[in-house]
């Protein structure tokens, strides 16, 4: 599947704003199962400085340098595409948790595949006891990885309600744990908490998925959205597979992926330090739109 | 006093003296001491640092230390405990550690070991990873550490190390040996510390000091600064110390080194990356940093790169530092080594690394994360000290720092077993260590009390060096665990003790040194705090002026004139719109205003409020100001905060007046006199200036309108201090066109608003220029131009609305140089906020 994204976000600020530095990331990565055929960044008004990087996990990041005073920043990263993924493996067939676990405490390499990198807490997903005891439920000794992370997957699914209204960009996995509601990037923050309490490495993922409008409707124009999963580790055999508990769904050709890493500080589509006073308005619209 | 002894007791002997201080002293059972050595007996430099302390006698001994802790206070050393408002003043124990030169060349030589090690560690894991790929250490007991900066992976250090400065904190373990309890790789503190211990030390008993060859401190600090000076790729460097600013724990060790050490002391926002390289923001533009000793921690280095939420870090420095154009002491991501999941691989690494084994031990250490370790360290629960590998405390154990199986309940063991079993790679099992003790000073008697020390050494050109002394803190606990400076802990003065006398030095560099008369460029952040408590000190003379002037005016008369009232009442207006009193005033007399005005800091704009604000502008500067003028503003503040009597007359008030106002005119002179004349000093002034000027505006508008009685125009005189300028020149009585000239115009007249225009526009001449062409700049351009207005303008002219367009001018003045020089214009740390975006 071939897909043209479009992802704008445009800041609107109350009193002028002097100068801005941004990180970027938002331009989607090339990986097994996704190839990027074209991708820019547009953003106005024009900056003075802007670089692209690959961070430490491959992740494309851009860091921008805004010199000229402005009240609207209009930041609008365009892309296509190609998503083939592989078929996900028999979830009877990857090894018993606990060997997982053992396989990635005694990991003996530091790159950016490692399960070490998110095996231990992180910024957004700190220690949390009960993360770790409602996963648990899940992984009865013996139980073959992929099984138990799906169970989970599912389970949050169930028990959890999607509330846009229930949390915000930075409230703490606690806080949505005990509402037991939010939105993607709680779903995977309380399911990777859970998986690493009990020694399993999980990762963040951030992206988009293709909407399906209902029958007979036509797609809404900007209504898309950012998406975000869970990657979890099965094993040196099975590396890394991913898991959606939003839509309880293992990741298939319907997900792009942006970047990976530890939890949502690692993968934030924009984090900039802001020199100038007053409040602003925040706008996003998301377009995928699937050509072929 | 000294001599006199109640008759009929005789005085005590020196061995005598010794014998009743050691009376009681006894070491705790199995646990190292570093008086009464492993055979029972005092250790013979012990006995002879005692006897040569008790031969000064105990009354000059006092005295001495009394003077010490003076010296201490007038200093202002201090430290702060994390979450407290006001610093501590600075604990010190009389006796110093004292180490005898063989004993510390073993120690010297472990730390040095160490400090290669760590070294050596640190390039192979952020480079190719064999220790990892090798199986010598796993993968999980690297990356827990919150350290390990993953974006910091593949960089190639410039200046080529990863550390400038080591530290390891030592005891002595139970076979008498020194221990290794902790590596210090991150921003290793008490540094400064132990130079200021030093220094109060060997002040106070400076005879036993060179009596027993104490090694000096001097040429270690020389080395190191030589250690980052080569670390620059230019021949002379600009040196910066990164502090996380005036509330960090230990600001006052950062701005010590940075006076000693020469080097500019930056807080995050001073500095600016650019082009790949870093700045410091200076009043003449950007000027590059080539060497940032950072306090800071690696992981707020940068938001751009590391945590995003840091507001003290620089942005784009981690992509400087990977270009190779600054070179940062130490690295960030250097504090990985201070990980205890690391401890228990040490010898190992050094057997890998170096082809030897470590000259000084840790502690056992096991690290949960292997099977056949986290299998030893269950088996043998009771007799471990568990904890955190990776963190301050133990996960899942609220924020106890350590957890000691035989402690528990068999529960709470059940518990923590389970957890190891389930995230081992979390915990670490440590041999219970208890630490060794060394003699403290309590109550005319010594006391042992645990202690840690802290050795230094620092990369220099020449290899490492190890500071001959070091960093104690004794806890006046028995028991105690760890000791961190906080309630009941004193550091020492550490005293390796030479064979042979030592040769003095200081820091003084050997070689020939360029004369340099105007020192490098003002940071603008220090220009902006310098301009504040120009303008802060000038504000608190304005109110005590106006509290002083309406003390004398209730005093004068017991049933004041019309025309008295109508001065009090002006006064007690303007202390209302000064912020000195709170609004409405109108049903206080005018004595509780004046008090009020002194001494209620909730007020913004009573004198004490102001004094404080004087205050922090200088915390914020303190490596530019001198011990005295610090000590005078602590001083000018406690006059103003002190107790006042149930009942305060107005003597009392106008006798605290004065001496505030005493106090003001000390820090005046004092600055005056031994301040720098470089643009520091233009800053302070032009600060000090501006407010003269509007201060005397405002009050010209309220006692010079066009209806002002005599009266009126005498308090005038008064607020601005030109009476007997005033009555030298002009026999007559008042007139209002004299006394205006003599306020807003006379260019000979030091309080006249003409005199401070002409000054502020002479300091902003001598300021550096940001352009090449030879044009003025805004803020000279308005001074100037209100200069030649000034000059030519005359008294009979003047009237109020002419004077209020005056001080609206001076207040524009004021917004053009903030705008110019500071940081980010007018309101710059009120309004600028980091945002986070999405």
């Amino acid at each position: 599947m071939i897909y043209d994204i479009r992802h704008i976000t445009t800041y609107r600020y109350e009193a002028p704003v002097a100068a801005t530095r941004c990180t970027l990331r938002l331009l989607p990565r090339s990986d097994p199962g996704q190839t990027v055929i074209d991708s820019m960044l547009d953003v106005t008004p024009p900056p003075a400085g802007m670089a692209e990087h690959r961070d430490f996990f491959g992740n494309r990041v851009v860091i921008l340098h805004i010199a000229t005073a402005y009240r609207e920043l209009r930041i609008a990263a365009l892309a296509q595409v190609a998503v083939e993924r592989p078929q996900s493996p028999a979830p009877g067939l990857t090894p018993a948790w606990e060997s997982v676990r053992r396989e990635a405490a005694a990991a003996n390499t530091l790159d950016a595949a490692s399960p070490v990198h998110r095996l231990y807490p992180s910024r957004r997903v700190p220690f949390y006891a009960p993360a770790t005891d409602y996963a648990r439920a899940s992984f009865p000794p013996g139980r073959p990885i992929l099984e138990g992370a799906a169970d989970l997957m599912t389970r949050i699914k169930a028990d959890f309600t999607y509330d846009p209204k229930a949390t915000a960009v930075s409230t703490p996995l606690a806080e949505a744990f005990a509402k037991r509601g939010g939105v993607c990037q709680d779903f995977a923050h309380i399911m990777i908490a859970g998986l690493r309490g009990l020694g399993l490495p999980a990762g963040y993922v951030s992206g988009y998925i293709r909407t399906r409008p209902p029958p007979g409707q036509k797609r809404l124009e900007g209504a898309d959205a950012s998406h975000a999963w869970v990657s979890v580790w099965c094993g040196l055999e099975f590396g890394w597979l991913d898991l959606d508990p939003t839509n309880a769904v293992m990741v298939g050709d319907d997900h792009i992926v942006i970047a990976i890493g530890r939890d949502y500080a690692d993968v934030s589509p924009i984090d900039g330090v802001i020199t100038g006073s007053g409040d602003h308005k925040l706008s996003v619209s998301v377009d995928v739109v699937p050509v072929r | 006093m000294a001599g006199k002894r109640r008759s009929g007791k005789r005085a005590l002997s020196t061995v005598e003296r010794v014998r009743a201080w050691a009376e009681g002293y006894e070491t705790l059972g199995g646990i190292p001491d570093e008086f009464i050595g492993e055979d029972g007996l005092p250790r013979p430099h012990w006995l002879q640092f005692l006897n040569a302390l008790a031969r000064i006698g105990q009354e000059e001994i006092d005295q001495r230390f009394a003077a010490a802790d003076r010296h201490i206070r007038d200093m202002g050393m201090s430290y702060r405990v994390l979450g407290e408002a006001n610093e501590r003043s600075w604990p010190l124990s009389r006796l110093p550690l004292l180490i005898p030169e063989a004993e510390w060349k073993e120690i010297s030589a472990g730390v040095v070991q160490r400090a290669e090690l760590a070294e050596r560690v640190l390039a192979d894991l952020y480079g190719d990873g064999r220790l990892v790929a090798d199986g010598v250490l796993p993968a999980a007991a690297v990356a827990g550490s919150a350290d390990f900066l993953l974006p910091l992976r593949g960089v190639s250090p410039p200046g080529g190390r990863w550390l400038s400065l080591y530290a390891a904190d030592l005891g002595r373990g139970p076979d008498g040996r020194w221990w290794v309890l902790g590596d210090r790789t991150q921003a290793p503190s008490g540094t400064g510390y132990a130079l200021e211990n030093r220094l109060v030390i060997s002040r106070a008993v400076a005879g036993l000091y060179r009596q027993l060859n104490v090694e000096r401190l001097a040429p270690f600090f020389r080395e190191f600064r030589a250690g980052l000076t080569a670390a620059a790729e230019r021949s002379e460097p600009r040196l910066c110390l990164l502090t996380p600013g005036p509330w960090s724990e230990t600001y006052f060790e950062q701005a010590y080194l940075a006076r000693y050490l020469g080097l500019l002391l930056v807080e995050g926002e001073d500095l600016v990356a650019a082009e790949g390289r870093v700045h410091v923001r200076t009043i003449a533009g950007l000027k590059r940093a080539d060497v940032i000793w950072r306090r800071v921690d690696g992981d707020w280095c940068d938001p751009l790169e590391l945590n995003a939420a840091s507001r003290i870090g620089v942005p784009g420095m981690i992509e400087a530092i990977r270009r190779g154009a600054v070179a940062v002491a130490n690295l960030p991501g250097a504090g990985l080594m201070e990980s205890r999941a690391l401890l228990g691989f040490m010898p190992m690494l050094a057997r890998r690394l170096l082809g030897q084994e470590l000259r000084l031990p840790n502690i056992a250490t096991w690290w949960c994360g292997q099977a056949s370790e986290r299998d030893k360290v269950l088996h043998s629960l009771e007799e471990m000290a568990i904890s955190g590998a990776f963190t301050e405390t133990v996960p899942g154990f609220d924020d106890k720092r350590i957890v000691i199986g035989a402690e528990l309940d068999p529960a709470e063991r059940r518990r923590l077993a389970a957890a190891i079993g389930e995230r081992g790679i979390d915990y670490v099992g440590q041999e219970i260590v208890r630490l060794s003790t060394t003699p403290l000073w309590e109550d005319g008697r010594l006391v042992p009390r645990p202690f840690v020390l802290r050795v230094f050494a620092a990369w220099t050109p020449e290899g490492w060096r190890v500071m001959p002394g070091g960093f104690c803190r004794i806890s006046d606990r028995p028991d105690a665990r760890a000791v961190s400076m906080g309630a009941g802990v004193q550091s020492a003065d550490v005293w390796v003790l030479a064979k042979e006398p030592v040769e003095m030095a200081t820091l003084l560099p050997g070689d020939k040194v360029k004369i340099v008369r105007l020192l490098g460029n003002l940071p603008s952040r220090a220009a902006d705090n310098l301009f504040w408590l120009g303008r802060y000190l000038e504000r608190a003379e304005a109110t005590l002026r106006l509290v002083r002037c309406l003390s004398g005016r209730i005093m004068d008369a017991e049933t004041p004139s019309q025309s008295t009232r109508q001065s009090i009442d002006h006064l007690k207006r303007l202390l209302g719109s000064w912020g000195a009193v709170a609004s409405p005033a109108a049903d206080l007399t005018a004595t509780e205003i004046a008090i009020s005005a002194l001494r209620d800091e909730q007020n913004y704009g009573s004198a004490l409020a102001i004094a404080r604000a004087a205050r922090r502008a200088a915390s914020a500067i303190r490596e530019r100001l001198s011990q005295d003028a610090w000590h005078l503003l602590g001083l000018l503040e406690a006059r103003l905060s002190a107790e006042w009597p149930a009942i305060a007359t107005e003597p009392q008030m106008l006798e605290r007046t004065e001496a505030a106002l005493q106090t003001l005119a000390a820090i005046s002179g004092l600055l005056g006199e031994n301040f720098n004349r470089v643009a520091g000093w233009s800053f302070l002034e032009i600060g000090r200036r501006l407010e003269r000027g509007i201060n005397t505006c405002r009050f010209a508008r309220q006692f010079a309108g066009r209806e002002a009685t005599a009266e009126n125009l005498d308090v005038l005189l008064d607020l601005i201090d030109s009476q007997i300028t005033y009555r030298s020149r002009y026999l007559i009585g008042v007139a209002l066109a004299p006394v205006r000239d003599m306020a807003l115009l006379d260019p000979f007249n030091p309080r006249s608003v003409g005199f401070q225009v002409a000054r502020i526009d002479d300091h902003l001449a001598g300021l550096p220029s940001l352009g090449q062409d030879g044009m003025l700049e805004a803020p000279h351009k308005i001074a100037l131009e209100l200069r030649t207005d000034l000059a030519i303008e005359d008294a009979e002219g003047i009237d109020a609305g002419k004077i209020l367009g005056l001080e609206q001018r001076l207040t524009s003045l004021a917004e053009a140089i903030a705008m110019r020089y500071f940081l980010h214009g007018p309101n710059a740390l009120r309004a600028e906020r980091f945002t986070g975006l999405a």
